[in-house]
């Protein structure tokens, strides 16, 4: 590369100071050899410059994000990453007092509506047996199951002091084998009661767990029920 | 489009949130740079659909190498650096007659191919672009590199000393030959 060339490169590449450059047109001006030589490779740096510019394809746009996007997830894989993914709970005292606000009513209105519910219990053996509470009414009560095996009565039924010793008031039912049986809703207490053969004849509960005299010289059977 | 013209997040950012697998992030960082790569490598190969193959490689390779990406230098010079390797590799690979040293090895032009020429006629100016296209294809590929980097992308030397791995003597040296060259053709044809 001569003295020119190099002079016309570095000025291509704006490598000279604004003086070099001054010098630098006054050379070319008077030799238009060098001009000419110059002014063909200022055209090939100006016309590189406005060359058409390609646009990517949105083909090959949407091609290559799809190669570089994940997976798609199976719904057990998004179901997991719902349930794991660590949230941030954001909140002010204004919500946070409504949010309240919504759960003591909510939990007042729970036991109103949970008043009535069933419960379980264990009774001693024998032929009174509980089967569950069910009732509507506040007081809770437990439904208690009589049995007597008489096979020859013509009809059973009990007495005590949950129906005011009237065995008018609740007879036992027959079923196969002679075994009599009735149900009776019953407010946690202690019972005294007997059976009633035949509307004659008193018997204690032979079953029950527990007996009491009955200040007559007889045994009633005791009954406790309890939640 | 050059290197810093950009809004929003910057380039760090976008790369950050890509290794926390927002790839979202790497889809921006798509819109944001494929069309220098998608030029650079059409100015390259001279091909639309080699191009966008070549461009698709260079950015697979950026994300999948994603992790090694020193942030002490720039992704877009290290993107382009990728892009710019992927080209010689198709060079080496798929150019007929091409081998791996017309890549590797600055040709030695005749300086004194520049001979004076009177433009008898001007070209149009689409002529002159559509020659000056063919005219860079037949650059030697080195010289095609760094003159569409400083002419036709507009980046400074040292830009591309930073994706070519190249000094800035060696890199004006390839520019000024492929300017002669090109000057040197664009003559020819005036005079024609």
């Amino acid at each position: 590369m001569d003295e020119q060339e190099l002079l016309v490169q570095r000025f291509l590449d704006q490598d000279l100071t604004p003086e070099e450059r001054v010098e630098f047109l006054q050379v070319v001006d008077a030799d238009p050899t060098l001009r000419r030589r110059w002014l063909n490779l200022e055209m090939v740096v100006a016309e590189a410059a406005q060359l058409p510019r390609m646009t990517p394809s949105a083909k090959f746009l949407s091609e290559l994000k799809a190669k570089v996007a994940p997976p798609p997830l199976s719904w057990w894989e998004q179901l997991w990453a719902t349930v794991t993914t660590p949230r941030t709970f954001e909140w002010n005292l204004a919500g946070a007092i409504a949010a309240a606000c919504v759960a003591i009513v909510s939990v007042a209105g729970l036991f109103a509506v949970i008043s009535p519910r069933v419960v379980e219990m264990q009774v001693p053996a024998g032929s009174a047996q509980t089967i569950a509470t069910s009732t509507r009414q506040e007081e809770p009560k437990v439904f208690v199951r009589l049995i007597l095996l008489q096979p020859g009565a013509r009809s059973v039924s009990v007495a005590g002091d949950f129906n005011g010793w009237d065995p008018a008031q609740t007879k036992l039912e027959r079923s196969d084998g002679g075994v009599w049986t009735a149900t009776i809703p019953l407010k946690p207490g202690r019972y005294q009661y007997m059976f009633v053969v035949d509307g004659k004849q008193w018997i204690a509960d032979p079953l029950a767990a527990e007996e009491a005299t009955d200040g007559f010289g007889a045994q009633n059977a005791v009954l406790d029920v309890a939640i | 489009m050059p290197l810093d013209q950009q809004t929003g997040p910057d380039d760090a950012q976008l790369v950050a949130r890509s290794l926390k697998q927002d790839h979202e992030a790497f889809g921006q960082l798509i819109d944001r740079h494929a069309s220098v790569i998608v030029n650079l490598a059409y100015r390259m190969v001279g091909n639309r659909a080699e191009a966008e193959d070549l461009a698709q490689e260079a950015f697979l390779a950026a994300f999948k190498a994603l992790s090694t990406f020193r942030a002490d230098s720039k992704f877009s010079t290290w993107l382009y650096r990728i892009a710019s390797n992927k080209c010689k590799d198709w060079l080496r690979a798929k150019r007929p007659g091409m081998g791996q040293q017309d890549v590797d090895i600055d040709e030695v032009l005749d300086i004194h191919v520049a001979e004076e020429q009177t433009p008898e006629r001007l070209l149009s100016q689409q002529q002159v672009a559509q020659e000056l296209e063919q005219a860079i294809q037949r650059l030697p590929p080195l010289y095609r590199e760094a003159f569409v980097l400083k002419h036709v992308e507009g980046m400074s030397y040292e830009e591309m000393e930073e994706i070519l791995g190249v000094n800035g003597d060696t890199l004006k040296m390839r520019v000024y030959k492929g300017r002669l060259q090109l000057s040197r053709e664009l003559a020819l044809l005036n005079s024609a």
